[in-house]
């Protein structure tokens, strides 16, 4: 299993894709965060010269925008990161290769998705040095900077197993970046949608199966236990039902 | 060491192969030949696991293809058809990759590596990206990751495609050094290829084996009568009466000034009583020979025989 994961951080660090998509992120991720800091430093400014207390506290107007913009932003990033893993295999033939090594269908599995969750971890790590900045000017908040982390690296696992499914239906790349990001998008809708029914029990089942729902709880720095849960299953259900597909595939040929 | 009984294969209604059965033993070479389509592919494919059959059972050393499928996979290199290889990763960093993947035990994979490099002759392009070698290195460095684990079993579809002649080669003669211990199948399109390097040949056609044994008798097997070509000086004519009035010729004809085809009954060599007769009369022989069919013609033969019955 380890000999797939470290072949397959290798073609994601020796390929461009990897680069260009990392680049694209944090650059977007610092316009946002020099925007808020703008938005901050004149509010402050403000308030140094009304002597006004306003109640409102950096949480509120720099972390918590930032976070939820990240999120965004990650959304688009998982079906690059994850179109390749099964599809190229496919169009370049070398699935026969590894199918015929001896290594079982789940350990080339888990070893591909850990590596595509490697990788983004690596990419959201970098945005590490923002919140250095931030604590260097003011007390940063780190419990609800670890809560929105955590948050993300679920929403991330979960959307990165949807990822892996989409790729293991296709030989070609750019369906299944289409199917995953078409499904991704879908699940965030949904929260929007149960936002429009607002009650009744189908508004009640559509939140607890938008994906963005479950991450707001941690955006506020709550870390609950029904929340992880909710992320751990859906990314044990994709992950199987990507073996199942699999499995169905070498059946048909 | 690879037993294939009765052998089926469909793609939702297409059936790929029907009913094949055949065996490999220890230290043998066999060609698989056939058409575009016949099945050859299919067949190895299930050899090697990467699918399941539809029915039937293969085993590979002892092993259940599937039941047993990652012990059997152990025992196995494979070459699949068109050669498949990550462009991204170098050449020493792929086969690294196979080696950890084949379970070689880290102490040994520097040793397994160097002797494929070796063996298949990549010292030039060792730290080149694959993508940027050329057919006949890619098709080296695929047969060096079928062999980095000295597997006891060896499946190529097609080593030499897309090969220059010097390479295909290197290639045969390798394919010979590995032979004398290993189960080797090899499927070719270059018939002369299959009857240089393998001992058995199995010809498959539309899904079902239509001939298996070895190439020899294969050869002079098919053939409905014996064929002598006999070489002489001059008196054509004389010569030609002379071999019609040996029992057992049934027909002369000559295609140049002194070469004369016989065509004779199967079951005798006449050669020796034809070369008594010619000397007899005082004509000088210079060659006399039994020509077998070439693996074409018999190939040629299997193959269109299948399908007439079926037009």
């Amino acid at each position: 299993m380890r000999s797939v994961y470290a072949k397959e951080l290798y073609i994601y660090f020796s390929s461009p894709i990897f680069y260009v998509v990392a680049g694209i992120f944090l650059c977007i991720t610092g316009i946002f965060f020099y925007n808020n800091m703008v938005y901050v430093s004149l509010l402050a400014s403000q308030i140094a010269q009304y002597q006004i207390s306003t109640g409102i506290s950096l949480n509120d107007i720099l972390l918590r925008p930032l976070f939820a913009d990240m999120s965004l932003l990650i959304l688009f990033l998982i079906p690059i990161i994850s179109m390749r893993l099964y599809a190229e295999e496919r169009a370049q033939g070398t699935i026969e290769l590894l199918f015929t090594y001896p290594l079982s269908d789940l350990q080339i599995l888990a070893a591909k998705y850990l590596a595509g969750l490697t990788v983004l971890v690596v990419i959201g790590a970098c945005t590490l040095v923002l919140m250095v900045l931030i604590s260097l000017i003011t007390s940063a908040d780190w419990g609800l900077i670890i809560s929105s982390y955590l948050g993300l690296l679920l929403m991330v696992s979960a959307f990165l197993a949807l990822g892996v499914f989409a790729s293991s239906l296709t030989r070609n790349q750019i369906v299944a970046a289409s199917i995953s990001l078409g499904l991704i998008l879908g699940f965030w809708a949904i929260g929007w949608f149960a936002n429009t029914i607002n009650t009744g029990p189908i508004a009640t089942f559509l939140k607890e199966i938008s994906l963005l729902g479950h991450l707001g709880s941690f955006l506020k720095g709550m870390v609950t236990l029904k929340d992880i849960a909710f992320y751990f299953c859906f990314t044990l259900f994709f992950l199987f039902l990507t073996l199942r597909i699999l499995e169905r595939r070498t059946w048909r040929g | 060491m690879i037993t294939i009984d009765s052998l089926t294969k469909a793609y939702g209604r297409t059936i790929a192969i029907q009913d094949i059965s055949f065996e490999v033993k220890r230290g043998e070479v066999l060609g698989f030949l056939g058409p575009n389509g016949a099945g050859k592919t299919t067949t190895m494919k299930i050899i090697t696991s990467f699918m399941p059959p539809t029915s039937g059972v293969v085993t590979v050393m002892g092993y259940d293809t599937v039941k047993e499928s990652i012990k059997a996979r152990r025992c196995i290199g494979y070459l699949p058809e068109n050669t498949p290889l990550y462009h991204d990763m170098r050449t020493t960093s792929f086969l690294r990759f196979v080696a950890k993947a084949k379970g070689i035990k880290r102490s040994k994979i520097s040793s397994c590596m160097e002797r494929v490099i070796f063996e298949c002759g990549l010292e030039e392009v060792r730290s080149a990206v694959i993508r940027t070698l050329s057919k006949g290195y890619k098709q080296r460095l695929g047969l060096a990751q079928a062999l980095i684990s000295d597997p006891p079993v060896l499946v190529l579809d097609e080593p030499t495609m897309g090969l220059d002649p010097k390479q295909i080669y290197e290639i045969r003669q390798l394919i010979k050094d590995l032979a004398s211990s290993r189960t080797i199948i090899l499927s070719s399109h270059i018939l002369p290829e299959v009857s240089q390097v393998c001992d058995k040949v199995a010809i498959i056609n539309k899904g079902r084996i239509v001939a298996i044994d070895s190439t020899s008798s294969l050869q002079r097997g098919l053939q409905d009568n014996a064929r002598i070509v006999l070489k002489v000086k001059d008196n054509l004519d004389e010569t030609m009466q002379i071999i019609n009035s040996v029992e057992g010729v049934l027909s002369v004809s000559s295609s140049n000034s002194c070469v004369l085809n016989v065509e004779t009954i199967k079951d005798i060599d006449l050669r020796p009583e034809l070369a008594r007769r010619v000397v007899e009369a005082g004509i000088d022989l210079y060659e006399i020979s039994r020509k077998d069919m070439s693996l074409e013609e018999v190939f040629m033969e299997l193959v269109t025989e299948e399908i007439t019955p079926d037009a």
